[in-house]
């Protein structure tokens, strides 16, 4: 039983634009996230993104494991098991909280937090970062990267993102 | 002056004078000098005192391997304890001071410890646990032994950054044969990186007039241009600590003094060790006085900072390498006279102050006694990546043997000691060649620690480990070179022996008459040098050593004056205002009771199963069947590991047909998830299972009250919240300001409640709402400690606090599944053992306080009478209850159910209470309020 | 630091992975009558060789379930393959 609301740095969920030494950093809210899993899940959604793709459109879906996919921005979807299309489906839009990452430095940064490379691919964008269990592939651009963070945890994450990035 | 520095030469900057300090005198180096470097131009020799007997010492090995001049060094007011003086470079300002002395290394008052000796020999401690006490001894030990003192202040910033890298070939040692396979490998096309520990690589190369027809300085630029030109990476100040599982190598890279070491992890496709070799002391005795050095070290200290070790010069070595060091030496102004030191007992003469050496009888004066009993090649990362060594009789050395996969050992490190064949094994090496045959012109007499000798001889400088130490630790049986090792702690001090373990083992092998092979090295185990423990914590410190997830309405309890704590892994609202917290928790659950409590629930596991066989899968998961839950239905159970034992509870609903809700605690949602992934794809059907953890994509806020009705009603939403129509049990969807909300009636209070879950991104619209609505009536919000305590008052159980690790659901009155489900579930046979049907297992009672008398402290055990009472179980959970105007309590106990309505004593710290047992329930026990 | 082979991920490192037991154990069907001898066998009696082993390993981040095959002496791995396919 103790009072340590003084011990933790506030937050409100909301984090302002960070750039420094070759490395921007903000986030991005989708309009929807959907989880869909399926047997047949990764033929349905050819073109899901695996390490390293990059992704760029503004609607397009990730390959998190053999039978699941996140769908960024698709049609909206009724929650549950889909029959028809042998497939469970469910709106995690607030489940993740979502950063966009670029730079020269960017792949820099996040080597301090995985054994990563652009070498070795990864048919799965789910991994530990820093400790954190993230969705993490490129987007946009050869530098850019984005990350799908546990919402309880965007904060901790953020904030070893950006103390690790000061210090390249 | 014995040491100093040389009209020229060396990789100094004499142009950069630096200032310094030692033991508070004031002294002058150059950039490019080491601390001890620097200290012995100066002409100083006494730079510590040993360890145990306060013995004066002077420094023995040029670099990372000597055991003597360790110093706390403080620069701009960061202080290092323990820095290796020959292995740190000199900055200017640097304030060193020498260890385990008082007041300077020159002039220790403890000095006269070495006089009792006699009584401070191996397991002299270990012998004080038998006789006579060693109480009266520990504190003392702790005084006057040890290194360092450690500053417990905090270095501002001091933080290893870890970066994870790859490359084809990895190479350990900057030396001759390593910028050799760097270059050729690099020039081959592969990527390839060169890790030296020097700032200026070139091993001992500067020792040489001249490299394949260069100066060692352009031969070795030359080298590292072709390295880098080809792509091939180099770093300097980097220190290879460890080879870790599958090639991953363990990275230092030094940066300025007083900032932590930079970590890399570098997983190599081929690793290279080229690390080198150490000259090796002599055992003789009185061979640690101060002016007793290695010979190697005072041909690199000519070589690469222009420091003469002496003027008049004896210098003692049984191989081949004295003649050329003899010759630099003499070159550079010595006086040296050479030895054999094979003739016959050895003495050095003098005390702080040396004045030669005597053997087999005869006397030699001199100022500096230079020895080397042979090279012993650094095999260290050799045998972390589980390598053979083999012992090689003609270099009297162990060697590299068999290869661990992807490895090769090359130079000196392999004893190759010869340039010419080192190098060609290097370049064969990097080319996948055979190597060159020969094992080159390196002669030695073996020479090795002589059992029953005369005098003290010092076996490990660091340690204060002496010859007579190890005939002791034979005559007591310490034999085995492991424990040999901890008996008289031969190479367990910061320098893990680098200096000392051979002639450690040597020695035990001759009093037992076996071969040096035959009794074996100890285990050699990362790093290779002390590295400060940041380098491996990185980033993980602080407020993120251990990260709390952090709830959505966070900043609306922090407005609402919440005083936050860790629970469960969350951030979360323990109670609400600021002060003693007592009160504070007493007022949120007498509001809780007569009004309502709002609650953030949001932590609550939300884990969705999804699928045709989801039926199936929650039946098997489940100590209870649930497959009879229609649509809109919850109900309360228990989830067991395979071992019958309660791994988590809560409630789970049926939203579909093919659609559950599991509502694990808040604590366990991760491994509840892993649990149900292992089962869906170990034994089922994973194509007809689907898991899907939304926890986080719902925030869930908690009504709880007799006015929690007129609360949620007071939203507007669309529902008919009436008893009849959403009765106890039962979900419904609605909507709140146009947002779907999912509203359950389940209670973790015994009072009505409706827990409501909405998307994360508008709970702060909703905590807002109930608050400003609950406000009117009203109620108030309740922090966690309320809850635990209202919860308790109904007889709600916390798992893993009010049960253990061999809790069953009977255990708690949850029986009936046991008898009377058919269908299998995880963890039913167990509950059908022997163990589980005994009729004295622990049950959950509760346990009820006369009014005023003390609560029952939580851990408190529970015992029967006379004099030393046995423990038949104890208090989980203790309040002292408002609402009821006792103190209550739940607990474990023997036979519980059936001792209902007993007596029972609680035994804490030497004190006993006494309570009633009940039944766990203590506050409307009908469940009228439950289901109002 | 290990690499394990997430037969769908490819190579990860050992901190993304839980150990989930060794591979071969049948869980005995508690419809019908289980010795308890025969119930503590399964719940208790491990091989624990020296050297090839074959071992059930969760890769947390993709959830993959799968059997690996390794040598506990020298760490190295052997081979690895979804467990999925394994069952069928």
């Amino acid at each position: 039983m103790r009072d340590d609301r003084h011990r933790w740095a506030a937050h409100d969920g909301r984090w302002p634009r960070f750039d420094a030494q070759g490395i921007s950093l903000a986030t991005t809210e989708p309009e929807r996230q959907t989880l869909i899993s399926g047997p047949s899940i990764l033929s349905h959604y050819p073109g899901a993104i695996e390490w390293p793709d990059i992704a760029t459109d503004d609607s397009y879906s990730l390959c998190l494991r053999r039978d699941r996919i996140l769908r960024v921005n698709g049609l909206e979807m009724p929650d549950g098991w889909n029959q028809e299309q042998e497939q469970a489906v469910s709106d995690a839009s607030d489940a993740y909280t979502v950063f966009d990452l670029s730079g020269p430095k960017a792949l820099d940064l996040l080597k301090h937090g995985a054994e990563l490379s652009l070498q070795k691919p990864s048919r799965s964008v789910a991994r530990n970062l820093f400790g954190f269990g993230v969705f993490l592939y490129r987007y946009g651009a050869e530098d850019g990267y984005r990350l799908h963070v546990p919402r309880a945890q965007a904060h901790p994450a953020w904030q070893t993102l950006t103390r690790q990035a000061v210090r390249l | 002056m014995t040491s100093r520095r040389t009209a020229e030469g060396g990789l100094i900057d004499r142009s950069r004078p630096l200032q310094f300090s030692f033991d508070g005198k004031s002294y002058q180096g150059f950039k490019g000098d080491t601390l001890v470097s620097a200290l012995l131009a100066n002409g100083v020799r006494v730079m510590g005192r040993s360890f145990k007997y306060h013995r004066p010492r002077g420094p023995w090995g040029a670099w990372i391997e000597d055991p003597n001049a360790v110093f706390n060094v403080t620069l701009d007011g960061a202080e290092l304890p323990n820095c290796l003086g020959a292995a740190t470079m000199l900055e200017t300002g640097m304030e060193a001071r020498s260890v385990n002395a008082f007041p300077s290394a020159r002039f220790d008052l403890k000095g006269g410890l070495d006089l009792l000796h006699r009584w401070l020999g191996a397991g002299f401690y270990y012998k004080t646990f038998i006789w006579p006490d060693w109480h009266l001894f520990e504190p003392m030990i702790r005084r006057m032994a040890g290194l360092g003192e450690l500053n417990t202040d905090l270095i501002d910033g001091y933080a290893s950054d870890q970066l994870h890298d790859h490359c084809e070939v990895l190479i350990v040692g900057g030396g001759a044969a390593g910028l050799a396979v760097a270059r050729a490998a690099a020039e081959a096309g592969q990527d390839v990186v060169l890790v030296d520990d020097h700032d200026v690589a070139g091993g001992r190369l500067y020792q040489l007039d001249s490299v394949e027809g260069q100066t060692p300085r352009d031969w070795v630029d030359d080298q590292l241009a072709a390295i880098e030109a080809a792509g091939g990476r180099v770093m300097t100040a980097t220190t290879a600590f460890g080879v870790f599982d599958h090639r991953l190598v363990g990275l230092a890279q030094q940066g300025a003094f007083g900032t932590a070491p930079r970590l890399w992890r570098i997983r190599a496709d081929r690793i290279v060790l080229a690390s080198g070799a150490i000259d090796r002391p002599i055992t003789f005795a009185d061979n640690d006085r101060p002016g007793v050095m290695s010979l190697d070290a005072a041909c690199e200290w000519l070589a690469r900072y222009g420091v003469l070790a002496g003027r008049d010069i004896a210098v003692l070595s049984n191989n081949s390498f004295a003649a050329p060091a003899v010759r630099m030496l003499a070159r550079a102004g010595a006086n040296v006279t050479e030895i054999d030191p094979t003739d016959g007992a050895i003495r050095a003469l003098g005390g702080k102050r040396l004045k030669g050496v005597e053997v087999a009888g005869k006397r030699h004066p001199a100022d500096t006694v230079l020895v080397s009993g042979g090279m012993t090649p650094l095999v260290h990362l050799w045998r972390h990546a589980g390598g053979k060594l083999d012992w090689c009789e003609q270099r009297q050395a162990f060697l590299p043997g068999a290869t661990p996969e992807g490895m090769a050992a090359i130079g000196a490190a392999n004893g190759s000691f010869d340039l010419d064949h080192a190098l060609a094994e290097a370049r064969a090496v990097a080319r996948h060649e055979p190597r060159p045959d020969g094992t080159g012109t390196y002669r030695l007499t073996p020479l090795w620690p002589k059992p029953g000798s005369k005098g003290r001889q010092w076996i490990d400088f660091q340690h204060d480990v002496t010859l007579k130490d190890i005939e002791l630790a034979a005559r007591e049986n310490y034999v085995s070179v492991e424990h040999l090792k901890r008996y008289t702690t031969l190479g367990m001090a910061p320098d893990q022996g680098k200096t000392s373990n051979m002639a450690g083992l040597a020695a035990m092998a001759a009093i037992q008459g076996r071969a040096i092979p035959e009794v074996g090295t100890t285990t050699f185990r990362p790093p290779f040098v002390p590295q400060p423990i940041a380098l491996y914590s990185g980033p993980h410190a602080g407020q993120l050593y251990h990260p709390l997830k952090r709830l959505t309405l966070e900043a609306q309890h922090r407005a609402a004056n919440a005083a936050l704590g860790e629970y469960g892994g969350w951030l979360r609202p323990g109670w609400y205002g600021s002060g003693d917290p007592k009160f504070h928790i007493r007022d949120e659950v007498v509001t809780a009771r007569k009004v309502a409590g709002i609650l953030d629930a949001s932590p609550l596991g939300k884990i969705e199963v999804i699928g045709p066989d989801a039926e199936r899968f929650v039946d098997f998961i489940y100590y209870n069947t649930v497959s009879t839950l229609k649509p809109g239905q919850i109900r309360y159970g228990f989830m067991l590991t395979e071992r019958g034992h309660i791994m988590d509870d809560g409630v789970i609903a049926r939203l579909d047909r093919n659609r559950f809700l599991i509502s694990c605690s808040s604590s366990h949602t991760d491994h509840v998830r892993a649990h149900l992934e292992t089962w869906r794809q170990d034994g089922n059907d994973p194509d007809r299972i689907f898991i899907h953890d939304l926890t986080q994509a719902w925030s869930t806020v908690t009504v709880t009250g007799p006015k929690a009705r007129d609360i949620v009603a007071a939203l507007d939403i669309p529902l008919d919240l009436s008893a009849g129509a959403f009765p106890h049990m039962t979900l419904h969807y609605s909507s709140f300001d146009g947002t779907p909300v999912r509203i359950a009636r389940v209670s973790f209070t015994g009072d009505l409640s409706y827990e409501i879950s909405i998307r994360s991104s508008r709970a702060a619209d909703l905590w807002q709402a109930l608050a400003a609505a609950g406000e009117k009536l009203g109620a108030c919000p309740v922090g966690i400690e309320a809850l635990s305590v209202l919860r308790a008052e109904k007889g709600y159980i916390l798992i893993g606090k009010d049960t253990e690790g061999e809790t069953m659901p009977h255990d708690l009155g949850f029986g009936i599944p046991r008898q009377k489900k058919r269908a299998a579930f995880v963890g039913d046979r167990s509950l059908h053992m022997e163990g589980a049907n005994r009729d004295d297992r622990k049950q959950l009672v509760g346990f009820s306080v006369e009014p005023g008398a003390p609560a029952l402290p939580v851990g408190a055990h529970l015992v029967g009478e006379g004099e030393r009472p046995r423990s038949q179980g104890y208090v989980t959970t203790s309040h002292d209850s408002t609402t009821l105007g006792h103190p209550i309590a739940l607990g474990l106990l023997e036979r519980g159910a059936d001792r209902i309505g007993e007596r029972v004593t609680a035994w804490h710290q030497g004190q006993r209470f006494t309570a009633t047992i009940c039944a766990p329930c203590f506050f409307d026990a009908e469940g009228e309020r439950l289901h109002a | 630091m290990q690499l394990f082979p997430c037969p769908f991920c490819g190579p990860r490192d050992e901190h993304e992975f839980h150990f989930a037991g060794e591979a071969g154990k049948a869980r005995p069907d508690t419809t019908r009558t289980v010795s308890p001898e025969g119930w503590a066998h399964y719940l208790n009696d491990q091989r624990n060789e020296k050297g090839r082993v074959r071992e059930v390993w969760m890769h947390l981040t993709c959830s993959e379930l799968f059997a690996m095959e390794r040598d506990s002496v020298t760490m190295e791995v052997l081979s690895s393959a979804p467990l999925r396919e394994d069952a069928q």
